[in-house]
Formats: C-alpha cells, structure tokens, sequence
C-alpha cells in the first residue's frame, strides 16, 4: 500500500544517523518559533487577526488587486500580469532582453521555482545567479530546495565544503561555516558587481502604497537590486495586502515563526525605481484565481510561506524534503501540489499522521491538516485510490454489514494466534510492516462485556 | 499576454461572499516601559555593537576608535568628518565597493525587535549593505514599543525605499550555524545619542 511518498521516506530513512540529525535540526527551529510565541502576549490574537485579515483580503483580492497595480504604476513602476507559469517566463525573458540584460541575480523566490524560471531563462542564454546562500549552494550542486525557508537545510557542512572544494576553489579539508560563508561572500560578490539586472520575489505587496515588501537575513534582495539598474519582482496574486496597519501584525509572526527571531535583518520596501533605473512588478494567477472559488481548499492562499508546518511535522522531519512529489514539501506542499494537480501529486496525501501540530503553528490559521484529510476522501473520485485498501474496504463492509458474518469472524479470530509467524509476519500482510502482528483475545469483545455485566449482577 | 482584465475578472468570478475587514485596533500589543533598554536588549541579540553617546558630534572618534584600520569610510552625513567617499556624489554604486565603513543614520527604532527604519537619503542605496560595516546613528528618544507603532511612523521620499533593519547581515544556511556577514554589513554599530551634533568649532 505505499505511495510514492512512503516508498521515498523508507529510503530516507535507511540511514538512521543522518535522520536523527535531519530530525533534531528541524525540531529545533520549531522549539526556536516556541520561545518567540510564548514571549509574546498577545500572540494567539495576532494569529486571529492575521487569519481575518488574509480571509478578508483574499475574499476581495480583485479590488486590491487594481488598487496593488494602480499605486505602482503611479510610483513608476511597469506592472504586468501573468495567467500561467509560461507567461511568466516570457515576460521576464522579454524584459531582459529589452534592456540588454544577460546576467541577473537572484534572491530566493518559491514563485520562480514554481514557474521553472531559471531554466528556461538559462535555455535561452541568460545567466541567472542565486545569491541567498542555501540557494546557491542548491544551485552549484544542481539540487532542488528541500524546505522553503531553508532550502539547503539537508546537507552538511561537509557536504557543502566539498562543493565549495569543487566549485568555489575553497581549501581543501577546511569545512567550517564561519569560512565557508566567507567564501561564498567573496564569490557573490562579484556575481553582485556584474550583473545586469536584479530579481526578487515579495513576502508583501501593499495596496495602498505599492510597495514590494522582502525579507531577508543575509540582505541579498537589497545587494542584487542595489547595484545593476533593472529590477524585477516576481509577486504571486495572493500575496497582496491591504496596508500598513495589516503589514505590522504579519512582520509580527513571521520571522518568529520561521526561524524564532524576532524579525529578519531585514525588511526591505521597494516602492520606486532607483534614479535612473527601472523596476518591474510581474503578478502572477498560476492556477490561484481558480483556487479561490474551492470552498473547501482556498484558505490554503492564505499561507506566507514560512515554513512552520514543516519543521513542527512529524513525517516532514522523519522523511526530508526529497520525499515528497510536489517541489514544496510538507503540510502546506501536500496541499498547494494538489490544487496544481492532483492526480499528480496525490503521492503525497499520505505523508500525514493528521496529528494537527501543523495548524497549531500556522500564524496564519490554515487548516492544512484537516485539508490533507479532505483530500484523502477525494481520492477515489479522481481514480488515485489504492486498490489493496478499496478491497479490503469492500470486504470489511461486507463482514460488518452482516451480524453472521460479523460474529463469526470475531469469535473465530484468536485462531490466527496459532499459525506461525511467517504466515502472518510477511510481506503480504501491510500491518505486519514495522509492527508486530497483534495477539487477538479469546473471546470478542461482545462476549466479554455481557459475561461481565452478568458477573457484576 | 493577458491583462489585468482578464486576472482581476478571474479572481472577481471566484469570490463566493466578500468578508469584512476584521477590526485590528483593539490588538493588545505589548508596550514597554523603558523602550530604550528593551531595544539595546534586542539589537545585542540581533548582532548589533551598542555605543551611547551625549552628542552626536562624537560619531568620528566613535568611527576611530571602534574601527581603527577603516582606510574607505563613505557618508553623505555632514557631522561624519572623516568621510572619504559620498554615496550621493559617486558616479556609479560599483565605487562603494570595498568601503570599510559606511555610516548612515536611522529614523527611529523598535524595542520588540531591534531593528531601525532608514528611509533612502543618498542617490546610491548599496552603501547600507555593500559597506564592510555599518554604523547607523540613532537619537535616544525615538524608540517605539512594537511594529504596529513602527509602520504607523514609517515615511518616504521620492527615492521610494526605505527598510527596518537589525543587526548585521547574517546567514545559518551551512548546518544551521549562525555566521554573521552573508552577503551585507559584517558589523553593524548603533550609535545612540541624546543630542543632535552641534556645530564643533575647528
């Protein structure tokens, strides 16, 4: 009864140590986001507040949408608009080549990724340089990010030390993240100096001003858009809020939930062109419009991706980004893969114990865990439900519909105690995988209960 | 390609019940009684060197005696005497790489997290984040508690940027070890005062 998920995670977790180390860096981060709840008050009613807030938004996102695109365009910035990852590519490809522009960096953006920006850019002779430093140890190493706020997260320092070796000519033998860092500062540097353009994607877009809101640590956003005079950012339309008074309460949650600061470094508003500069404001639908009008999924666009729900789970941690089908993993990638396709992604329904730790973290409120289980029921009328457990499904319906049968098979099942294990602990039996195969009672659970009510008479 | 027409309609199709805004002025945000000292607390914690001063006409001995090797120092500030490069003159933003130590200076600062409001004041706005360091000067009496009253302060000019920043650039993407000086500032020094410089007689 595996799914591509679980068939994934036993691999994962073959090598026990590097679990348990997977495993304790992402708990960690969640005991990190704890200590910042809890040293807030009024955390709970942020949560609350910011719910209502993107609950609001997205209930009327036409109307920010307009009022989004008209503050930019009157700040002088280009606004264009994007139906579908294709659209995106091309416009961005046509904007640098409008302005002659072959190189350009990066900071990360989950939006890009989604629309397999880089690549077609690249195809097409562009140099695309990531400049967040997980992102760019992904991309020398030719890997996917494997979380969405620390995408580099699955590798080691020895790892990245022997790439750096290989790419970057640091020396050899020395791994330590301090000078590690370092040299990747020196190698981006230069990529920062030559660059024709500068891309980022936005935690925020504020209506009432039209601002791009990033946030950032490493300040990379503000050094790849600081320096070459073209600028590009890459917005998805749920990420649009009404103002200011709205944006404080989600700076608030974000980077506590996230990585347990306070706030990020930094918290960069760009709002105009540099003098003498351009900026571009890509909005993109890529299937959200429709998301939208799913009464049981669209509060999943109310997600501000930063990755909690993934570091709290307990299958996310003990399986690692890899495992899962959709490019983002975890509660909040088992979702958003399904609203993309769900006969595609539905590998990865299963990666969840609906233990619900997910939307007991989430600042915003999603309830991704009773979706998951949403999702689980739709399975079979989109034709991905595993036949092995359709059948046992039909067979137990059978047993339990009728009182003979039902009382025959309970009465009878203590006889399975007496066959030798192999029969019962094999592969054929699903249960018996990482379990042991459980003793059944003498006499059924019926039986006892009346021979203890006549007892207590 | 499509328009704003066509996505707004979309979305304008898809909206079941359109939901009121909730009502967020009643958030029980957390005010500190001393601000001041809850945003040294935070800009510590955030990797920021603290230093107080009377006046704000101290900042070169600050800059001499906190960075002594610093040979490129760029401010467009007229108090930061020992300035040899200025972000407003400069031809092209490439000319501020290499600087050892930029100085700006910040509107205000927020005790919850430490972090400072700089609104864009000079043509080229790498100098906050291409400077090897960065010192930011920062008058006393302008701490706000929390962000709500942060975004309620928060002002443009016709550069269009402006950022909340703590502490220096930093990064724990190699095993999760934090290291100060990712891509930015390596060292960032708050200079904390209670007067605006006067004019020093040379």
């Amino acid at each position: 009864m595996s799914t591509s998920h679980s068939k994934a995670a036993k691999k994962f977790l073959e090598n026990q140590g590097y679990a348990d180390w997977h495993d304790n860096t992402f708990w960690g981060l969640r005991v990190k986001r704890d200590k910042m709840a809890f040293s807030v008050p009024e955390w709970e009613q942020l949560r609350t507040k910011a719910s209502e807030i993107k609950r609001h938004t997205l209930m009327n996102i036409d109307i920010y949408l307009q009022k989004f695109a008209d503050a930019a365009e009157k700040n002088g910035v280009t606004v264009h608009w994007a139906k579908d990852a294709t659209e995106f590519n091309e416009i961005v490809y046509q904007i640098l080549k409008d302005n002659n522009a072959r190189k350009m960096v990066k900071s990360k953006s989950m939006l890009t990724e989604e629309c397999g920006m880089n690549e077609y850019l690249e195809e097409r002779g562009m140099e695309i340089v990531e400049t967040d430093l997980g992102e760019r140890i992904l991309q020398l190493a030719h890997q996917r990010p494997s979380h969405i706020v620390v995408p580099a997260t699955h590798l080691t320092h020895d790892d990245v030390g022997e790439l750096f070796e290989k790419e970057l000519h640091s020396k050899k033998g020395d791994h330590d993240p301090t000078y590690l860092t370092h040299v990747a500062r020196l190698s981006l540097r230069d990529e920062f100096l030559t660059a024709d353009a500068g891309m980022t994607g936005a935690n925020f877009g504020i209506a009432e001003t039209g601002d791009i809101v990033v946030c950032t640590n490493e300040g990379n956003a503000d050094m790849s858009t600081s320096i070459p005079k073209l600028q590009i950012a890459a917005i998805g339309l749920e990420k649009i809020i009404p103002d200011y008074e709205c944006l404080s309460v989600f700076i608030r949650l974000l980077a506590r939930s996230a990585t347990g600061q306070p706030s990020t470094t930094y918290t960069s508003h760009f709002r105009k062109p540099r003098p003498g500069g351009k900026m571009h404001i890509v909005i993109v639908d890529n299937g959200r419009s429709k998301w939208l009008a799913d009464e049981k999924h669209w509060e999943t666009l109310k997600c501000m991706r930063c990755g909690a729900c993934m570091n709290t789970c307990p299958v996310y941690r003990w399986s690692g980004g890899y495992s899962y089908s959709f490019f983002i993993p975890g509660p909040l990638g088992i979702n958003l893969g399904m609203l993309h396709d769900e006969k595609r992604y539905s590998g990865n329904v299963s990666a969840c114990t609906l233990c619900l730790s997910c939307q007991c973290v989430c600042p915003v409120k999603i309830n991704l865990g009773e979706q998951i289980y949403e999702w689980r029921q739709q399975l079979d009328s989109i034709g991905e439900a595993n036949p092995q457990k359709k059948m046992m499904c039909k067979g137990m319906n059978l047993v339990l519909d009728n009182k003979g049968m039902y009382n025959a098979a309970t009465a009878s099942a203590h006889l399975l105690n007496y066959l030798p294990s192999f029969v019962i602990n094999n592969g054929l039996n699903p249960w018996a995988y990482a379990h042991k195969m459980m003793k059944f009672p003498k006499q059924p659970f019926h039986k006892e209960f009346k021979g203890k009510d006549e007892s207590d008479k | 390609m499509s328009t704003s027409n066509d996505i707004i309609g979309k979305c304008r199709a898809s909206i079941k019940t359109r939901l009121p805004r909730p009502r967020l002025s009643d958030i029980d945000a957390t005010e500190y009684i001393e601000p001041l000292e809850e945003f040294i607390r935070q800009a510590q914690d955030a990797g920021c060197r603290i230093v107080q001063v009377d006046n704000a006409a101290e900042t070169d001995r600050i800059i001499k005696e906190t960075y002594p090797d610093a040979k490129r120092i760029a401010s467009a500030l007229p108090i930061v005497k020992c300035a040899n490069l200025n972000p407003d003159t400069i031809p092209d933003p490439h000319e501020l790489n290499d600087t050892d130590v930029g100085v700006v200076e910040g509107k205000f600062g927020v005790a919850e997290n430490g972090a400072i409001w700089i609104t864009q004041d000079v043509v080229e706005r790498d100098v906050y984040f291409i400077s090897e360091n960065l010192v930011i000067l920062l008058q006393k009496d302008q701490i706000v508690s929390n962000m709500h009253q942060a975004y309620g302060l928060v002002t443009f000019n016709n550069y269009g940027y402006g950022l909340f920043m703590a502490g220096p650039s930093k990064t724990a993407d190699i095993a999760q070890v934090l290291v100060m000086g990712a891509q930015a500032a390596r060292s960032v020094t708050v200079v904390l005062y209670n007067h605006p410089a006067t004019p020093i007689e040379s």
